[in-house]
């Protein structure tokens, strides 16, 4: 079987699998929606340090296994406090960045009423409309790291399309869950949470160089965002160092 | 006020650019027994004055609402009116802790109650709330906040404001003394709320832990509502500083409708 | 009101013998009551003013505003009834947002007006509604420029170098007229902004006020805000003392029935 994005071919194709259910021999009549990602991201990374929290991505969109698109933002900034990094379905996050630009930030700027929307809020917000998606059968489908800083806290949450939501010091999102996430906890306890922003950006860029040796999904070139009591910061990208010339290649 | 032929139906201006329907409205909020409020830069307080329908035999109708830990509503007009507004607000505030984990901002729920209200002053089908509102709310981002909100779909945010039957005693009241509010500490504010009521109680009436309540938000607080016993020790206090000093505010006539619906 | 309708003024949906639509004309009345509200193009930007009637010395400073912002680079400010001004914002935000969302590019002035000026109209249209009680400035820096336009109750809109609404929109406008704010720059404008309300403002027959000012211009990186308290505390100082000079001439009063309803102000 070819590619089968959508998952369409079962439903389209006389000589897909017969189901003996009596209940779906009208296939076609059933009202589908994408469940599989077609764009797609990998790892996000992020660590909390001394007065921040730093999230790190690759600049590349996948189509399937092709590298499709190079050069995209896979990080962020929604308003003053906070970065979102997505892995995933990259159009979704684009809607999801749309819709919390419109219903929160731009909201916050209209009402003008000194007060802005929080990380955690935002957090909150995601976790309740990705879970909601799923209920429909109808899932926005990533994997999502929010990042914030706002009033003297740090903030650092996860929410994937399942719903499922929690909130660590180091969170990986995908492959990095299993590469880069051990790595980050080690790196955390063994400075005892007291970690520079230097430091942080450093062990994320480890991280990543890590996964684009392992993860045939990822990128050499990517970016590495902080966000403080000076707000959000997202760098430009960068090319990480690679060294191939081992002997058993 | 005279009958004219402009002031039977929501929908119609008058030629002097008026809509008399939402006005009677808010003179349905004048009749309602008193409802005042004052805040300092850490508490705001909510105070009410209760009416029984009959004396002895019936229990005082309640004015104050908790609408949630840092959110409190006083009410003053139509009473059911009131509890339509209190329970979407209490809606409106339970579904913003679901959607954002954080407490609802007061200003926006506000926003939003005034936006319903204005919706049936624009409906030929429907009437305008007869109930004025009191809005207490304690903001993080923001620190303590009042409002006031009309049938008109209005709302205003005052350092100090009172609404209801006989009010203007408690307005004089705090026009005379608000200044000494933003630092003032719980004790103090529930005093100048109790000595605000008290003006406006109407003859023969006396402001008692049966027909006065109190509500409290604030910082690193959640809503309190006194009442009853826990509120003797106050009006105790109150007994001795009037015998104290004697302040007097004069207290305007208006006639006493005392009818059930209206609180 | 030197003519009513005697029975054809009841409805929004009944034209009068001559023509005339008088539930509008009435909701233009409720303007009239308003405080006065301005706005200006200038070269480089936008100016609202908004002279704002304090009802109460217990009432919060900066509560009640009557300048709202509705997307980054559009601003309005209203004259009027003042619970339907918030309807018309909640909508001018939605088409904004709805046109950002649609097009993926900022929605241009002229469309914005159109579309409010529509919802507006839509009121005149049906009996069981009645019209806005609100004028609405819309003041915009978008592709072409800064730019001024004005919503009536009637649904009727026009584009602006200056205009004026409410009780003393006569005098405002005289002033208006003689300036040349389109070569004007956003900070000169905004004194002269500051002067023309502080001018207009009947501090016998009305209340005390608090102006409200905005800009969308350069300086402002083209995202309408109030103007930041600096400039608008010199505007009002400007304002005070250009008025200071002229204060002797203009004392006559005129005794209109002042009208004391919330809603209007």
């Amino acid at each position: 079987m070819s590619m089968d994005n959508f998952g369409l071919y079962k439903l389209m194709h006389e000589d897909a699998p017969k189901n003996n259910n009596p209940l779906l021999e009208q296939p076609t009549l059933a009202k589908t929606h994408t469940t599989d990602p077609i764009v797609t991201g990998t790892s996000v990374l992020a660590i909390k340090f001394n007065g921040g929290v730093a999230i790190a991505a690759d600049t590349l969109a996948s189509y399937g296994s092709m590298a499709r698109f190079r050069d995209i933002e896979r990080l962020k900034s929604f308003g003053k406090y906070t970065i979102v990094g997505a892995s995933g379905e990259y159009s979704d996050f684009q809607y999801i960045e749309e819709q919390v630009k419109q219903s929160l930030i731009d909201r916050d700027y209209q009402l003008d009423d000194g007060r802005s929307t929080t990380p955690r809020e935002i957090y909150q917000y995601l976790v309740r409309v990705l879970y909601n998606r799923r209920n429909k059968f109808d899932p926005l489908y990533n994997v999502l790291v929010i990042a914030g800083y706002e009033n003297g806290k740090a903030f650092l949450g996860q929410t994937d399309y399942l719903g499922t939501h929690f909130e660590d010091v180091t969170l990986a999102t995908g492959y990095g869950s299993y590469i880069a996430q051990p790595i980050l906890r080690k790196f955390y306890s063994e400075k005892n949470g007291n970690i520079t922003e230097q430091e942080a950006k450093d062990i994320l860029k480890k991280c990543l160089t890590v996964l684009f040796y392992r993860d045939a999904r990822a990128a050499d070139k990517v970016q590495i965002a902080v966000i403080n009591d000076q707000g959000p910061k997202i760098d430009e990208p960068i090319k990480l160092e690679t060294q191939w010339t081992f002997k058993g290649f | 006020m005279f009958r004219n032929q402009y002031d039977t139906d929501i929908t119609t201006w008058s030629p002097a650019g008026r809509l008399h329907q939402v006005e009677y409205a808010m003179e349905a909020v004048k009749q309602g027994s008193a409802c005042v409020g004052l805040k300092s830069n850490t508490l705001v307080v909510i105070g009410s004055l209760k009416r029984s329908p009959h004396a002895e035999l019936s229990s005082y109708q309640k004015k104050l609402a908790k609408i949630d830990d840092h959110i409190g509503f006083g009410i003053a007009g139509l009473a059911s009116d009131g509890r339509v507004l209190i329970k979407n607000a209490r809606t409106q505030a339970i579904n913003h802790k679901y959607t954002y984990d954080t407490p609802i901002s007061v200003q926006r729920l506000v926003l939003q109650i005034s936006d319903k209200s204005q919706v049936s002053t624009q409906r030929s089908s429907k009437r305008p709330y007869g109930v004025g509102l009191l809005i207490s709310g304690y903001d993080e981002q923001t620190g303590t906040h009042l409002f006031q909100t009309e049938p008109s779909g209005n709302y205003y945010e005052y350092k100090a404001i009172a609404i209801g039957a006989r009010s203007q005693s408690a307005r004089t009241y705090f026009e005379k003394n608000y200044q000494t509010f933003e630092e003032a500490d719980e004790e103090t504010l529930i005093l100048h709320a109790l000595r605000a009521l008290k003006g406006t109680t109407g003859d023969n009436v006396e402001l008692t832990s049966k027909n006065a309540s109190i509500s409290i938000v604030g910082k690193d607080r959640k809503y309190k509502l006194i009442e009853e016993e826990q509120l003797e020790p106050y009006l105790a206090k109150l007994e001795e500083n009037a015998a104290a000093t004697t302040e007097q505010q004069p207290a305007e006539q208006q006639d006493d409708v005392d009818e059930e619906m209206v609180q | 009101m030197s003519s009513n309708g005697t029975g054809y003024d009841l409805s929004v949906t009944t034209y009068s013998p001559d023509g005339r639509l008088f539930q509008i004309e009435y909701a233009q009345k409720a303007v009239e009551n308003s405080g006065t509200v301005i706005g200006v193009a200038c070269k480089d930007g936008v100016v609202l003013g908004v002279e704002k009637l304090i009802e109460s010395k217990l009432m919060e400073r900066n509560s009640n505003q009557r300048i709202f912002n509705v997307d980054y680079h559009v601003g309005i400010a209203l004259a009027g009834w003042k619970p339907d001004t918030r309807q018309l914002v909640n909508k001018a935000r939605k088409e904004s947002q709805d046109y950002q969302s649609f097009y993926g590019t900022k929605i241009p002035a002229h469309v914005l007006t159109e579309r409010v000026a529509m919802h507006v109209h839509q009121a005149t249209m049906y009996w069981h509604l009645r019209p806005y009680g609100v004028c609405a400035l819309i003041s915009a820096y978008d592709e072409q420029g800064p730019q001024l336009f004005m919503v009536e109750p009637s649904g009727t809109s026009w584009g602006y170098h200056g205009c004026a609404v409410g009780k003393a929109k006569q005098a405002a406008r005289t002033e208006i007229e003689k300036l040349k704010f389109t070569e004007m720059t956003t900070r000169e404008a905004v004194k002269e902004v500051a002067r023309i309300i502080h001018l207009v403002h009947d501090p016998v027959k009305d209340k005390d006020f608090e102006l409200e000012l905005s800009w969308v211009c350069d300086e402002s990186k083209r995202v309408h805000q109030l103007v930041p308290k600096e400039v608008k505390e010199e505007a009002e100082q400007y304002a005070k003392e250009a008025n200071k000079d002229d204060d002797d001439d203009d004392d006559e009063e005129d005794e209109d029935e002042e009208l004391v309803d919330s809603g209007a102000q």
